[in-house]
């Protein structure tokens, strides 16, 4: 996937982008776009030649020869980068992700379908596209007047005092994510009857980045981190788990994280779900450094915040690109047994004074 | 007419698991309005035997033939076969057909007239008479209904030799009146031809039931319907079945297209909806592996009308993989309760009363909990059904041959289930 430029004023946007930071023009389509169909593949199971067919399984022994999901890249540039990849245990990718960056911006979610529901792909698919599309229509504070909606409302607007821009953009975070819990529950009375027993489900956290404002939300257990510039990661998001919920109540860390039940999630997108109250939060860098979010198919084998922070710190410093960053990240839970989805997305974030030195 | 194909399975398979079940629904709905664009024949073939005088039959068939001709659609080519030791053509002169109108139907309503019940009965020379008329329309929707009232009176076997040859190349509708004849004949022919088997008890039911049929036959749009299944290498059909409206297993009728797929006849088709059960054993695949177990097409020549996809995913999530798809769990259900009706009644027929009362019993617990309503009717009319829940039931010392030949020609009768999940 490749970066583009906005027709309408030239300001150039990464593969996943919706919309045009600079003029709000809506773009071409998001990060999960189709591959573009090339010449028949050779089976990967079979070694037969040139025999996966049409519906991506081989003419000869039937085997999926893979998803345009198994593996997903959407590169930003140096404003963001988010990979998403199958695993190695599961047999389809039940992550999804969005990215859309602009220049010192950038909005991002990613969701993790919960597997003991029916087409958890689907509940995932559409809650980035659904959660994706409201954040890029969403008013922010910094982005310039004008740029979304007619223009009288726009002048109706220019009295109201605008929240300071970090609080702004958990407000679009927070409506963004309300968009997307009613895009999956809308999908339980939809397609194979079996979504109506066991609804399509999945979990959600996203970003919305504009200079050094961060405005961020969550609903289950997929984590966004920061790393400044030294010390171990900082978790931002409290999984809604029932770990952290007996953890809160005073059991014994080690012993609520060995139950069977440490993982079940306490919170979720789906027509189950009830009223769903994302957590939203914000805040302005004041240092520079990454914001980092993933499903458990990473951090999973990075419990340890200070191990976290040094594993992604050397993906940096070996890696010279962000996406190759990015990817070393999803090959490190790769190799570390893959058992679950992994998605990653990375995004870097300055303090005011230097964004404004740099740009200077 | 455009068709449409869906497939309902549980695709989530145990490891180590190697059957894969899905039910196939084929839909077609009405293009052209519904209304035929090629050609159709018909064909009426009724017993004219000497046994065809008692309880009024004859007169019972003319009557039913006459009705059935009035059904026949304007332009449709037609014909009338007098069934005796030969096959004899009443209607119109020998080695033609006519096309329907207003005046080719009374003529034809003369002709019927002179039908008169004397001789014996040749069902093998009768179907042969028909295929060859039916030989001059290729192309057309063809359909047959062949009316008897007796055993078959030729030398064995060549009945089987005469369906060898002429299998599926047109629809014959098997209906017998009175008690003296034999299911399991008619069946063979109706099996063969794609076409259904049933009981008319009563002489006065025969014309209604003659409309129904042709009425039936007149809107099929579509003449030669098959289902191609794909399956990768080692991987075998164990079976197709056609599962809805009746059950009808069509394994052995699968014709090789190209390599690994094989073409099974559903005959013609109208706007209707059909359901089969498709069976594939595969190689086990591996934790996460996703495999096609079958790639379904509907056909009509080399047109391909729909297509779907059986799917097989290996999963050691047991909450996954033990679940049941309810269509599979529900005509597996229907097809059993055919099967063990059928047994019933070879049971009672050899004096076996305790196998058959076994099967008997089965059947009735299975009608009644998949909620065939209509099978657990003429069962109740064979058996005392004392508890349907467990399959309690008693032989009844006196049974009508009528009602336990109509229970045998319609135990292939199947409800279908809510689409609920």
């Amino acid at each position: 996937m490749t970066v583009i430029e906005c027709t309408s004023c030239d300001e150039e946007r990464a593969a996943g982008a919706s919309f045009c930071e600079a003029c709000g023009r809506k773009l071409a389509e998001p990060a999960s776009a189709v591959e573009p169909s090339a010449a028949k593949k050779d089976c990967a199971r079979c070694g037969a030649a040139g025999s996966v067919g049409d519906d991506g399984y081989c003419e000869e022994c039937g085997m999926m020869a893979g998803r345009s999901r198994d593996h997903l890249e959407a590169d930003g540039g140096a404003s963001g980068a988010a990979v998403s990849d199958r695993g190695r245990r599961h047999h389809r990718n039940e992550d999804a992700m969005w990215l859309a960056v602009g220049v010192e911006a950038a909005d991002v979610v990613v969701c993790d379908g919960v597997s003991a529901s029916f087409d958890p792909d689907a509940a995932s698919d559409i809650a980035v596209r659904a959660a994706g599309e409201l954040l890029a229509s969403a008013r922010h504070p910094d982005s310039p007047a004008g740029a979304v909606g007619n223009p009288d409302e726009t002048a109706e607007l220019e009295d109201l005092e605008r929240p300071p821009g970090a609080v702004g953009l958990a407000g679009s975070v927070s409506h963004a994510i309300a968009g997307a819990a009613a895009a999956v529950a809308s999908l339980a009375h939809t397609g194979d009857p079996r979504r109506a027993a066991a609804n399509p489900a999945c979990t959600i956290i996203a970003a919305a980045i504009r200079g050094p404002h961060v405005g961020y939300g969550w609903v289950g257990d997929s984590r966004i981190y920061w790393l400044g510039p030294e010390g171990p990661a900082q978790q931002l998001t409290e999984d809604d788990s029932w770990a952290t919920h007996v953890i809160a109540m005073g059991v014994d860390p080690v012993t609520a994280m060995n139950d069977p039940k440490a993982h079940a999630i306490t919170a979720w997108l789906g027509a189950d779900a009830g009223p769903v109250a994302p957590r939203v939060r914000s805040f302005t860098a004041d240092e520079p450094g990454h914001l980092l979010l993933c499903s458990d198919g990473l951090w999973n084998y990075l419990p340890d915040v200070a191990e976290f922070g040094s594993v992604v710190r050397d993906c940096l410093e070996t890696a010279d690109s962000l996406l190759g960053a990015t990817r070393a990240l999803v090959a490190y839970a790769n190799a570390a047994g893959g058992a679950d989805n992994i998605t990653v997305a990375l995004i870097p974030v300055r303090p005011a004074e230097t964004t404004t030195a740099e740009q200077a | 007419m455009s068709y449409h194909a869906e497939a309902f399975q549980n695709e989530y398979l145990a490891l180590g698991a190697s059957e894969v079940n899905a039910i196939v629904t084929v839909t077609s709905t009405g293009g052209e309005g519904g209304r035929r664009t090629g050609g159709a024949t018909e064909i009426i073939i009724v017993d004219a035997s000497g046994s065809m005088q008692a309880e009024g039959r004859i007169a019972a068939a003319r009557q039913a033939a006459k009705a059935a001709v009035e059904c026949i659609d304007d332009g449709v080519h037609f014909a009338i076969i007098a069934g005796v030791s030969t096959a004899q053509q009443l209607f119109p002169a020998p080695g033609e057909l006519a096309v329907a109108s207003a005046q080719s139907r009374a003529q034809a309503s003369v002709a019927i007239d002179r039908l008169s019940a004397n001789g014996g009965t040749a069902m093998g020379a009768w179907l042969l008479l028909a295929s060859q008329l039916f030989a001059q329309r290729p192309g057309d929707i063809k359909h047959a209904i062949l009316l008897t009232d007796g055993d078959n009176g030729e030398r064995q076997g060549y009945l089987e030799t005469v369906l060898e040859r002429i299998k599926e190349s047109f629809v014959c509708d098997c209906r017998g009146i009175g008690a003296s004849w034999k299911v399991a004949e008619l069946r063979k022919i109706a099996d063969k031809m794609l076409g259904t088997v049933d009981i008319v008890a009563k002489p006065a039911e025969l014309a209604a039931s003659f409309q129904q049929m042709i009425t039936a036959a007149m809107g099929k749009t579509s003449a030669d319907v098959q289902l191609k299944v794909w399956t990768p290498v080692n991987a075998t059909v164990r079976f197709v079945k056609q599962v809805e409206p009746l059950v009808a297993d069509l394994t052995g009728k699968r014709a090789e297209d190209g390599p690994r797929a094989g073409r099974y006849p559903l005959g013609s088709w109208g706007q209707e909806s059909r359901d089969y059960h498709i069976c594939v054993d595969v190689p086990a695949g591996a934790g996460g592996d996703e495999m096609l177990a079958a790639r379904v097409h509907v056909m009509e020549g080399d047109t391909e009308h729909a297509r779907c996809l059986v799917r097989a995913v290996w999963t050691d999530d047991t909450a996954l993989s033990t679940k049941i798809n309810r269509q599979v769990a529900h005509y597996t259900g229907q097809a059993e309760l055919a099967d063990a009706i059928q047994a019933g009644i070879a049971a009672r027929e050899s004096g076996d009363d305790r196998t058959a009362t076994i099967k008997f019993g089965r059947a009735a617990q299975l009608a009644h909990a998949s909620g065939n309503k209509a099978t657990e009717e003429l069962l109740a009319k064979v058996v005392e059904i004392e508890d349907p829940v467990t399959g309690t039931v008693r032989l009844k010392r006196k049974v009508a041959a009528e009602d336990e030949m109509a229970l045998d020609t319609r135990s292939t009768k199947t409800v279908r289930v809510g689409r609920g999940q």
